[in-house]
């Protein structure tokens, strides 16, 4: 009896070493670069840190697929110092059947932000070997900011021609009319002098009409 | 009465600004650094201040004393020196109209670059995500966020320039403030030129004094200047090192567009230009150096930071600069500007600059067509402001074709032939006429009159013998050059293959270049052949009314 319960309890992790292995068409190779991401705040990796990572994976698994996936479906092995393993991921229906690499992938880049953050790390630290990093989605605001920038200066140089336009028109207007004055004027004392002076001949080849002489 | 009177320059400084704002342009800071490193380091300068003094001071003189000397711009002023010579001022309209044409798109650019400084990471740093999030785009990855920054998001390229899109609103907008500002600085002739040109004259100088600043205290910085100053002399031995000096004096100071006679005919008659054209060359020159400096000190922070070992793969990289046009210092430039630290601040500084420079370039171009135009009683009569709305109206018009998808491509063909082969020839054309048709004595005697001396014999020697050589050597140069070249090529924009691919023009594109060279160039004679028929009419008919009044009497 007692033979049979230790067999019964062995049988998950010789199952696990078999499902779980090198290049195993199902598995994914992650990759971490605690030290370079983190320098001299690099925490260690210990089973702690791999209990983590289990749980953020079966976290993803779960969110995407909507099944409940628990840390015992998500197998590592092969774990090397320089902090790497692999890992596959079994079906929570079937203990010896493994999620398809595919849909792992795809759960992983949906929430690839939460398991990084998880780790402190970033897409090149924390490096799920195969997997394309999501990039975050560009942040476009409702006016691009060059045409604000665009839209300011135009306007001040529009209004730059508006005003040298007006300006030009309202003098024209006061030479306009201070030469009409003038005319006025001119006409007036001539005026006053034939008034005046009705003796003299007035000399008419002094032409009239061009109150002021051209230069 | 005032209304006749000619328009003045409010102070002789303001001319002297003028023609530094004309001349100090983009080609001081993109083309010069390249040919000073091409050919040679320090060992360049000495081909090029010996064109300076032999072709660039007394040309720049000798168009400076026509223009103060008749008071007319171009077309007015060649005809008074002879009828037939119109045809010299003609041809100078014509390329300017065409430089007026094309160069406000790098304006554009410029306006295009610097609104877009105004963001937190400046968008040619890095490459934007493809569509589903997995990656940089593939034709960025290909090429450089810069190059993709310029090709794709400025200009929005196609693959060739037979093929052609919309317009890119993006540009034609940019493209409508540069013109909007070119007509604010210009609405009332040179009343409102006169005072613009102390701030685009003056600030560009600033912006190169803070960047040299700068630069140099970049690491690495010394090592790129001390790489421009090593003279390699055996370059001097090569004929092409001293035909590019003389074609870049010849080009950097403008000469020929007759925005120089224009200018120079609002001066007042005794105006001592003689001293203002000797400041004016030097100050053009010691610009192009001083830009030297800085650029190299930039380029060799980066090559010492980035690369290690050397200078060379920014030669090369430099080396495309001028040979494949304007577009590509825009991308040479970001990549410097983006690596530094508050990159938005340079590169605000930077474009803000060739700004400058550019604006003040263009209202010398736009003032060499509306002076000889405003000298014909017709348009005399239009008001200023209404007229040079006109013109800029126009040339907007007919600029947009540069903001399309295959404008770039145009663009190229505009800057490489429109103006270069003609206005060799119309300045070839003007020393020729000067010194012999209308003779370097009754020159001198005009210049007496201005001035109270005469020029003494170093000038008649250039303007006499040693300029119309050198130009008669340019010109054959560029002729064998072109025959030998055969088919015109362009650089056209593979992005696929994210770089840029030597492509020949097509059949209509060959037309049209045909064309721009032809139809300034064909001003002269055509004008002289009019000019000679309608003279022969008038004596013909002179000759009838006489012999009607002899038989009357």
């Amino acid at each position: 009896m007692f033979y049979k319960i230790v067999l019964f309890l062995c049988l998950p992790s010789v199952l696990a070493e078999q499902l779980c292995k090198p290049n195993a068409p199902d598995g994914l190779k992650v990759r971490l670069s605690i030290k370079t991401a983190l320098d001299s705040e690099a925490y260690e990796w210990n089973r702690n840190e791999k209990f983590l990572f289990q749980a953020t994976i079966a976290f993803a698994m779960s969110q995407y697929t909507g099944q409940e996936f628990k840390v015992s479906n998500i197998l590592v092995c092969d774990e090397t110092p320089r902090v790497s393993f692999w890992f596959v991921v079994t079906s929570p229906a079937n203990l010896s059947q493994l999620m398809s690499k595919g849909v792992v992938e795809l759960a992983v880049r949906k929430f690839r932000n939460r398991i990084n953050n998880a780790f402190l790390l970033s897409d090149e630290t924390l490096e799920f070997v195969g997997v394309l990093p999501t990039l975050a989605s560009p942040v476009e605001p409702a006016t691009p900011p060059w045409l604000i920038v665009f839209g300011v200066m135009m306007s001040l140089v529009s209004a730059g021609i508006v005003f040298v336009l007006v300006s030009t028109v309202v003098q024209n207007k006061r030479k306009r009319k201070q030469k009409r004055d003038d005319q006025d004027d001119d006409e007036e004392t001539r005026v006053k002098t034939v008034e005046n002076g009705c003796d003299g001949v007035y000399n008419t080849s002094f032409s009239e009409d061009e109150p002021n002489t051209r230069m | 009465m005032a209304k006749d009177a000619r328009d003045s320059w409010g102070s002789p400084m303001e001319f002297v600004l003028a023609c530094v704002s004309y001349a100090v342009g983009l080609g001081n800071v993109w083309r010069f650094p390249y040919l000073c490193q091409m050919h040679g380091g320090g060992g360049f300068l000495i081909p090029y201040l010996i064109m300076l003094v032999l072709e660039g001071v007394p040309l720049f003189y000798l168009e400076l004393a026509i223009g103060q000397k008749m008071r007319l711009g171009s077309i007015g002023a060649w005809t008074a020196i002879s009828p037939y010579l119109g045809g010299v001022g003609l041809a100078s309209v014509v390329t300017s109209l065409y430089l007026c044409l094309y160069y406000n798109i790098i304006n554009a650019w410029s306006f295009w670059y610097l609104f877009h400084s105004f963001q937190s990471v400046l968008p040619w740093a890095v490459c934007p995500a493809n569509s589903n999030l997995t990656g940089p785009l593939e034709e960025c990855e290909k090429a450089t966020p810069t190059q993709y920054f310029f090709y794709r998001e400025t200009l929005n390229i196609s693959p060739s320039i037979e093929e052609n899109g919309g317009l890119h609103m993006g540009q034609a907008l940019c493209f409508l403030l540069a013109w909007v500002i070119t007509y604010l600085f210009i609405v009332r002739g040179i009343k409102s030129t006169g005072k613009v040109v102390y701030f685009t004259a003056t600030f560009p100088y600033v912006v190169m004094l803070i960047y040299l600043i700068r630069g140099m205290t970049l690491h690495g910085a010394l090592n790129g200047v001390k790489y421009m100053f090593t003279p390699k002399m055996e370059e001097l031995a090569n004929p092409t090192t001293w035909i590019n000096a003389a074609t870049q004096i010849f080009f950097s100071l403008g000469l020929g567009f007759g925005s120089l006679i224009a200018f120079a005919s609002y001066n007042q008659y005794h105006n001592n230009f003689e001293r203002q054209a000797i400041i004016v060359s030097f100050i053009n020159s010691g610009t192009s150096i001083f830009s030297a400096i800085v650029t190299f000190s930039i380029y060799g922070f980066k090559a010492t930071v980035n690369y290690e070992t050397c200078l060379e793969r920014y030669i090369s990289f430099g080396a495309a600069m001028a040979v494949e046009g304007a577009g590509l210092a825009f991308i040479v430039y970001s990549e410097a500007i983006k690596n530094m630290p508050l990159s938005q601040l340079w590169s605000v500084l930077y474009f803000v600059m060739l700004l400058l420079l550019g604006m003040g370039s263009m209202l010398g171009n736009i003032t060499a067509i509306i002076t000889p135009l405003r000298d014909f009683k017709v348009v005399a009569r239009i008001s200023d402001e209404v007229f040079n709305g006109g013109v800029c109206l126009l040339c907007l018009l007919l600029g947009l074709g540069f903001t399309t998808t295959s404008g770039n491509y145009w663009f190229t063909m505009f800057n490489d032939y429109g103006a270069t082969f003609s206005l060799l020839f119309v300045v070839l054309i003007e020393v020729i006429a000067v010194s012999y048709i209308y003779g370097i004595r009754r020159f001198e005697k005009d210049i007496e009159d201005m001035l109270g001396h005469r020029p003494n014999w170093y000038w008649k020697i250039m303007w006499a013998g040693v300029s119309p050589l050198l130009l008669i050597c340019l010109f054959v140069f560029y002729v064998v050059n072109y025959i030998q070249g055969g088919t015109p090529t362009y650089q056209a924009w593979n992005k696929d293959l994210g770089k840029s691919e030597q492509t020949e023009y097509p059949v209509f594109g060959q037309a049209f270049i045909g064309l721009l060279l032809v139809s300034s160039v064909s001003c002269i004679p055509l004008t002289a052949l009019y000019v000679f028929c309608q003279r022969k009419k008038h004596a013909q008919q002179h000759k009838q009314q006489l012999t009607v009044n002899t038989v009357a009497a």
